[in-house]
């Protein structure tokens, strides 16, 4: 927007400087991650370590049991993406592609659950899976996503919106049911949609606190994001493996939004969710 | 009409049994003492007279309720003025934008727990890069997360006095911290105002540009009103995040609000009053209290969007 060309000497020095204010924090996080416990506190922000502390990494690892709080995260992820999608997909399909009464109000009300705060119905939910017997389980958190997210739900309609109907006409010659137009035609066209919201609930599942803060209680069962909290009050004094640890848990993330930073970004600015 | 029905019904069993059914029975719980063991005992308004009686002191939902407040009085405003500047200037059509745009997203992508973990380091009174940057321009070192005090108080006052007298002035305290660590996770409402900025329609500016506008005023007369709608949702998707902020508050106070209570926000104190004192009766009202609140809050902003929300007419 902003287009004469003496201005832009100053603007590009506003954009180094905002820049470099938001991503210093970040390459601390990442050198700080390399020092020795010795070098972080006589030098904390050099950007270079003097010696590349490697095995900051493998001690960070070994001071937790990292292998079992990422084999939880991983089914925890796996679980809730394939809930996610698939109870999303049906659910946006039924809102949009089939003709029903009340359609329009069920889909009123699929929005309206989006505003709502998660505070009034955290207790019910808490009783309510105890009651079935899963506190202290992992399915505690994958259940739920078998039945449905608004914020998804929301999003793949309106991607199955802008599918041509010729597409499901000739479909419907040919004589598919809703079901078979729903796994033939839809799904194989909806693919990136459907990535998307794949892509949105690993994250989310992946950096979720909250969760499992309040469903398990066995540290058999903690995912990363809780193990790494309990990592924080037992070893405050070692800064060094705190920074490691919160690197490893962060890379993955990192990678992903690298790799589909259009998909992020996308879905972001047609949402306004937070990945 | 059946087959609709057999294509919602995940969502409809989860509406069931994941949104009415809690409503229902948070607020009649919302109304006994009840601690998870023994079966609810009804106490009317109790819970909710005992919450009201709280508030203006510095206990319990008092606390809680005016620091988040002040999180959010400061946080939100502060989120969307920085987001729009930062949104404009990542709008300029210079070498290396793309790079820009993704060093300011970045910290949103990082999980608040890794990121609370690394401001619990920058935030460090002693050697915190935070400080250290401060230092640079000649600013004295702040306590951030080891003090209860905030900027925006009365008792700022003194410790103003207290620095034209020759004391190092110490005004920032972790309610300050955690507004600052807010605002590094900007990215994500920058993006929503990029795409935003980007649909303004190139004709406006060209017009203001034969006019001889300015860039400011081009900003000030084109850019924010045709933002308005787009600020508008942030605020209100703002204003609701903040108050239901916790993992961070959670993390950099290992689960207890401290220092001196300071951190304690509504979220963690209802968990709190739930989970660890298991009154959930006086839980559950809280969450009713807030959310009416909450209700309140968003029509009010609602209410005056129609003097300063621009709605452009389809063309």
């Amino acid at each position: 927007m902003i287009k004469h060309r003496k201005n832009r000497w100053w603007i590009c020095g506003l954009l180094w400087v905002a820049s470099a204010i938001f991503s210093l924090p970040l390459v601390v996080m990442i050198s700080g991650s390399l020092k020795s416990s010795e070098e972080l506190a006589r030098n904390p922000y050099g950007l270079v370590p003097e010696s590349w502390s490697w095995n900051n990494y493998l001690d960070s690892l070994q001071s937790m049991p990292f292998t079992i709080y990422l084999t939880n995260t991983i089914l925890l992820c796996v679980g809730c993406v394939v809930g996610t999608t698939l109870s999303c997909a049906l659910v946006a399909y039924g809102l949009s592609r089939v003709p029903w009464r009340g359609r329009g109000l069920a889909f009123g009300l699929v929005v309206a659950t989006m505003l709502l705060p998660w505070h009034i119905t955290m207790i019910p939910r808490f009783v309510l899976i105890s009651e079935i017997g899963l506190y202290n389980s992992l399915w505690a958190i994958i259940l739920p996503t078998f039945l449905g997210e608004a914020f998804f739900i929301f999003l793949l309609r309106q991607f199955f919106m802008t599918i041509p109907e010729q597409l499901l006409e000739a479909g419907r010659i040919d004589g598919l049911s809703h079901w078979g137009l729903f796994w033939n035609i839809v799904i194989p066209l909806s693919k990136p949609a459907l990535a998307t919201v794949g892509l949105f609930q690993f994250v989310q599942t992946w950096n979720d606190f909250g969760g499992p803060l309040l469903y398990l209680n066995d540290p058999q069962k903690f995912p990363l994001a809780y193990g790494l909290e309990r990592f924080v009050s037992s070893y405050s004094d070692q800064t060094h493996l705190l920074l490691a640890a919160a690197v490893l848990f962060t890379l993955p993330v990192i990678i992903l939004f690298f790799l589909a930073q259009k998909t992020f970004i996308q879905g972001i600015s047609t949402t306004g969710i937070k990945g | 009409m059946f087959t609709g029905l057999l294509f919602c019904s995940p969502w409809m069993i989860g509406f069931l049994l994941l949104f009415v059914w809690p409503f229902v029975a948070s607020l009649y719980w919302s109304l006994c003492r009840f601690d998870l063991i023994n079966r609810p005992r009804w106490v009317g308004l109790d819970n909710y007279l005992r919450l009201v009686s709280e508030i203006g002191t510095d206990q319990g939902f008092g606390l809680a309720l005016s620091n988040t407040v002040y999180y959010a009085a400061l946080s939100v405003p502060l989120s969307v003025v920085i987001g729009v500047l930062l949104a404009t200037l990542l709008s300029a059509k210079v070498r290396g934008q793309s790079v820009y745009r993704t060093l300011v997203f970045l910290p949103s992508v990082i999980p608040v727990v890794a990121a609370s973990i690394l401001w619990l380091w920058l935030l460090d009174p002693n050697d915190g890069l935070i400080n250290y940057g401060l230092s640079w321009i000649g600013m004295d070192s702040q306590n951030w997360l080891n003090q209860s005090r905030s900027a925006f108080s009365g008792e700022s006052v003194g410790v103003l006095s207290g620095w034209i007298s020759g004391e190092p002035l110490r005004l920032f305290g972790s309610k300050d911290a955690l507004v600052l660590m807010t605002v590094w996770g900007v990215g994500n409402f920058v993006v929503i105002y990029l795409a935003a900025i980007s649909d303004i329609p190139n004709a406006l500016y060209e017009a203001a540009e034969m006019d001889g506008a300015s860039s400011i005023r081009k900003f000030w007369h084109i850019t924010i009103p045709m933002l308005s709608p787009v600020i508008f949702f942030n605020l209100v998707m703002g204003l609701i995040r903040s108050v239901q902020t916790f993992t961070s508050v959670y993390v950099l106070s290992e689960g207890t609000g401290q220092p001196g209570g300071s951190l304690m926000m509504l979220s963690l104190q209802l968990f709190l009053s739930a989970f660890n004192d298991f009154e959930m009766g006086y839980a559950s009202a809280m969450s009713w209290i807030l959310f009416v609140v909450l209700l309140i809050a968003t029509i009010v902003l609602f209410r005056t969007s129609r003097y300063w929300v621009h709605y452009r007419v389809a063309a």
